[in-house]
């Protein structure tokens, strides 16, 4: 740990990075495909020293919002660096936002500066501006201001751009008075505070710095509003103290030496972990893109990259595919090579532990087994070593080759991935965590790999697994046998990474928070050997393998009120796309001619089929005003009802892990690949 | 020890001459002209390694047949062994075990070439005394001719392996594609070539392994032992980058075995033909084995000096040429803090460290 930057918030750690690291590159900007331009810590933390300025100038006091509307780019966490430099906690948000979330956060959070990536979302911004009467200042990250946009302003700032000498100075302070007055419909560019900035630190302006000493470490660095479509966003406030102890706690040694690809959107809190751990260690970050991203691996030669299940999946394509394609004798060899790396690394597992532990483990078994897996495991050795060096380092060379670990986060990995990247040598290291907890909570290290689990909870964390139905504590449990491993239950968390709570909602904060536990709608449990392992959600919530959050209870909602559907529950749960398990109106059909006589009839009849596929497409339509990824691809319907006590709580709430269980193989028949289309 | 029957079947034979020429070619088609430039940009690399490949590796197995006193025939083959030029597969290994891959490629390059003067010249020098020995066992057998070595077929056969490393070259220069699947086909056939002849050698004579005297077990497993660590200690007393001390050691110990095979094969006759080629094959076998556990070990204590060396060749890729690296202050290990490129980018040597590094 003794190569990590050492704080206590993160605008003391940006000054020790630069400090540390001085030259070192931070973030690099790719220009073309073997030309990218690198910004060190030590000129990104002047240049947030002089945005910081600007924002103080333009009225950013201690402790406001200012809003953070851009995807990932090196001009994202300039802008996070003028902001936290200067007191204030950005709001951040991806240019996807709809404009109901957009004036909805605005409000809710009081921004009155606000960075916005480009001008399309500043035409947005402006043509909604009426609706949002705090937010006054704009900064535009891409590009110039336009000019039919605030002229007086553009002219003052061309006058500061000249060199000043004392009389200067005296004007430029009256113009600024003046855009005080002005402000009301300012928009500037990210480059023209910066320039402004330098001016005035260049006179002598500190009030960078003294913000800097206010900070205190209970502050918020940060208010992220999750998506979803009930109700409306909630506003996670993270402190200083809670990203800190994350730069504490994460078991990944990196140092100057590291690559780190960036992909991920930054205003998910996993990728914002990620950018701000790797500042921590003087990690270089490089940007990429999905277009880009194949090029990118192989120049940039990664050692770390951090991704959302979506990408390994599609990497894991990309892989197979080009095996198949390749040569007969290649494919042997690959498939060769996979198989011993497989009894090799089961052997690996058992020897040293490592194996997915869901019930207590007989030691006579284990002493039993042990010899077996030992010769094994130096029988096959040499083979797998061959084959390690001769098959499988050319297919991690796609992969730029250098990868010593990835991370995998913002949802479940189907486990065959899992596996496939363990068996071919590139260590996945799953983590576990949710916005509100800053977010890891849990995560694998190399040291500690067990497959089928997201690792044991990181230092100073404490986990409980609550009963579902009676809230008993089920783990730890001192008077059991086992202490409580291997039951199931809702996790809560404990530790200094949890959220102060959601801003201005005390009803949904008090939902949240059981004094300092913090329940996570996840239901899970404690393996054998202290892993976490996740088990499915109890909050409806459900997160598609891209990352988006969504709310499937609006959505059912529209879809029951169709006189066709009785029921209906929307499923997707790290899957790509979303899919509904109907329960069709038999009384319904009925009346309108269809001659069935039961569900278990109407479910497959194709003229009931048409009608329910019509009904969905009419209904989750964008038209209605659901997002590309709310719409739903597929459904079956189901033979049974459902009934009270059994999929229904006694308040006719569906219990959904009970229907998930019931109906999985329904479930995965929407999701089947369909035979391949010529 | 006698051998009493063939040690290859004229079938062996043919496959062995089959396996020379696919695993000669593979490594034509791995060269490129550029290979031999590169040459030029490590002369300091190039001149260590090529006294310790020439000079220190004859001397070695010279020395270590008087020690073990071997026997005529066994020895000469050791010496042979010692003057080899290096082989590609240890640029293979150099590259497993974090060396500077470039400079092992350059040194095969070189050696192969030289090797045609240095061959002659180092055999002569030092198996006079064995050959002497041989003469006079067989002139007491009843022989009435002495026995020399054979340069000028030496050199002709050393001449006859270069064909197919020079027609890879050629291949490669036309097609890189086709390159590529030769150099790995080749790559898959030697070895199953070479499986099979040890597979078959073992079962036919499994004898023969145990009757080998431990003295012939000690001279192949130690020839390559010796060349590994001279090699790594001779570059790192000249101060070498630590990638060059790794390649330069792989490079002396890890011989071009198939050329051994080729020489033995064209220009030695019975008595001591089956004698030199069992010594061969065993030290074909064991150096697989050695270099392995040699490679794991460097790649072990390489680790930092490799990430290093990495990072600083992808900036300069990435963010052109003259970027200069600057690792926080005691970050670096004095043995690369001059040079974090380690002597593959002249533009990130520091003449005066301490004042660049910006503490």
């Amino acid at each position: 740990m003794n190569n990590r930057v050492i704080a206590t918030n993160l605008a003391e750690l940006y000054k020790g990075a630069a400090e540390r690291y001085g030259e070192l590159p931070a973030f690099a900007t790719r220009k073309s495909s073997q030309q990218w331009e690198p910004v060190s810590f030590r000129d990104l933390y002047e240049m947030g020293l002089q945005l910081a300025t600007s924002l103080i100038e333009l009225g950013v006091n201690y402790k406001d919002h200012v809003g953070l509307f851009a995807d990932n780019r090196f001009e994202w966490i300039l802008a996070d660096y003028g902001v936290q430099l200067s007191g204030s906690a950005d709001v951040p948000r991806g240019t996807d936002l709809t404009d109901e979330e957009l004036i909805y956060i605005v409000n809710h959070a009081h921004i009155k500066v606000a960075f916005i990536e480009d001008k399309r979302l500043l035409k947005r911004v402006k043509s909604l501006q009426k609706e949002m009467p705090e937010l006054a200042t704009l900064i535009l990250m891409e590009g110039e201001v336009p000019n039919e946009e605030n002229e007086p302003n553009r002219k003052k700032f061309q006058n500061g751009e000249e060199e000043l000498n004392g009389e200067e100075v005296q004007n430029h302070e009256k113009d600024l008075n003046v855009d005080k007055d002005l402000g009301s419909n300012g928009v500037y560019s990210i480059e023209e505070l910066v320039i402004r900035g330098r001016e005035l630190r260049e006179e002598g302006d500190r009030r960078a710095e003294q913000r800097m000493e206010q900070i205190r470490p209970d502050d918020l660095f940060t208010l992220i509003y999750t998506s979803g479509t009930t109700g409306t966003p909630k506003g996670v406030m993270l402190t200083h103290a809670n990203m800190i102890s994350q730069m504490q706690v994460i078991p990944i040694e990196l140092n100057c030496t590291d690559r780190v690809l960036s992909i991920l959107p930054i205003w998910h809190i996993f990728e914002r972990v990620f950018e701000m751990y790797t500042i921590c260690c003087g990690v270089c970050t490089y940007y990429t893109s999905i277009r880009t991203l194949g090029d990118d691996m192989k120049n940039v030669e990664p050692t770390f990259m951090g991704s959302a299940p979506r990408l390994w999946e599609s990497l894991h394509q990309r892989i197979l595919k080009r095996i198949k394609e390749a040569h007969p004798m290649r494919r042997l060899l690959f498939h060769t090579a996979y198989f011993l790396s497989r009894i090799y690394k089961g052997s690996v597992y058992f020897l040293r532990d490592r194996e997915e532990k869901l019930r207590p483990a007989s030691k006579m078994k284990r002493a039993l087994l042990y010899p077996l897996h030992m010769l094994r495991w130096l029988i096959v050795v040499p083979w797998y070593g061959f084959f390690n060096v001769a098959v499988l380092e050319p297919i991690r060379m796609s992969a730029g080759g250098s990868l010593k670990a990835t991370v995998s986060g913002g949802g479940a990995l189907p486990e065959e991935i899992d596996r496939f990247f363990n068996y071919i040598g590139i260590p996945v290291l799953e983590g576990y965590g949710l916005t509100e907890t800053a977010p890891v909570v849990a995560a694998r290290t190399l040291d500690n790999l067990v497959i089928g689990t997201v690792g044991p909870p990181v230092p100073e964390t404490d986990i409980r697994i609550i009963d579902i139905d009676n809230g008993a504590v089920q783990y730890p449990d001192p008077d059991d046998r086992y202490g409580g491993r291997g039951r199931r239950g809702e996790i809560w968390v404990r530790g200094p990474q949890v959220m102060k709570g959601y801003y201005r909602d005390q009803e949904r904060t008090d939902e949240a928070l059981e004094e300092e536990w913090f329940r996570t709608g996840d239901l899970g449990m404690i393996t054998f050997n202290d892993c976490l392992k996740i088990l499915g959600r109890i909050k409806a919530t459900i997160v598609l393998s891209s990352g988006e959050n969504l709310e499937p209870e609006p959505i059912e909602m529209r879809l029951n009120q169709s006189p066709f559907i009785e029921h209906s529950m929307v499923v997707g749960q790290d899957r790509k796309y979303l899919g509904v398990l109907v329960v069709p109106d038999l009384k319904e059909f009925r009346d309108h001619g269809l001659e069935v006589e039961s569900l278990e009839e109407l479910a497959n009849n194709e003229q009931a089929e048409k009608t329910i596929r019509s009904e969905i497409k009419k209904i989750v339509s964008p038209k209605n005003g659901f997002k590309s990824f709310e719409l739903i691809r597929d459904f079956r319907m189901l033979e049974e009802g459902f009934t009270a006590g059994e999929e229904l709580t006694s308040l006719f709430k569906m219990k959904r892990h009970v229907i998930s269980e019931k109906y999985s193989d329904k479930i995965d028949e929407i999701y089947r690949p369909e035979p391949a289309k010529s | 020890m006698e051998f009493d029957t063939q040690l290859l079947f004229p079938i062996d034979q043919i496959l062995l001459a089959v396996m020379i020429f696919l695993i000669m070619f593979g490594m034509g088609a791995s060269l490129t002209v550029n290979d031999f430039k590169t040459v030029a940009r490590y002369p300091r690399g190039i001149l260590i390694g090529f006294l310790s490949q020439f000079g220190l590796m004859p001397a070695f197995a010279f020395f270590l047949a008087l020690y073990l006193e071997l026997p005529p025939a066994y020895a000469i083959a050791l010496i042979l062994i010692g003057c080899l030029p290096g082989g590609t597969t240890s640029n293979m290994f150099a590259y497993f075990a974090r060396g500077s891959v470039a400079l092992s490629i350059a040194m095969t390059t070189a050696s192969t070439l030289l090797a045609l003067i240095m061959m002659p010249v180092l055999l002569e020098l030092y198996t006079a005394g064995f050959t002497e020995q041989i003469s006079s066992e067989m002139r007491a057998a009843g022989a009435d001719t002495d026995f020399v070595i054979p340069t000028g077929n030496i050199v002709s056969s050393l001449a006859l392996v270069l064909v197919p490393v020079a027609l890879g070259m050629v291949l490669r220069a036309r097609s890189r594609e086709w390159a590529k699947t030769a150099e790995d086909t080749a790559g898959f056939m030697a070895i199953i070539v070479i499986l099979y002849l040890i597979a078959t050698a073992f079962i036919r004579h499994t004898g023969l392994f145990l009757q080998t005297p431990k003295e012939i077990y000690i001279a192949a497993i130690c020839v390559g032992l010796l060349g590994f660590l001279f090699g790594y200690w001779m570059s790192r007393l000249f101060r070498l980058s630590p990638l060059f001390q790794r390649a330069i050691s792989l490079e002396t110990g890890i011989q071009n075995g198939p050329v051994a095979f080729a020489i033995i094969l064209l220009s030695f006759h019975e008595p001591i033909q089956s004698q030199m080629l069992w010594l061969a094959i065993l030290y074909s076998t064991f150096i697989v084995m050695t270099s392995s556990f040699v490679t794991l070990y460097y790649r072990k204590i390489g680790k930092f000096d490799w990430e290093v060396f990495k990072n600083t060749t992808i900036h300069n890729r990435l963010f052109g040429e003259k970027y200069i690296s600057r690792y926080p202050k005691g970050f670096l290990p004095p043995r690369i803090k001059n040079d974090p490129s380690q002597g593959s980018n002249p533009h990130q040597i520091r003449e005066q460290p301490d004042k660049s590094e910006h503490s």
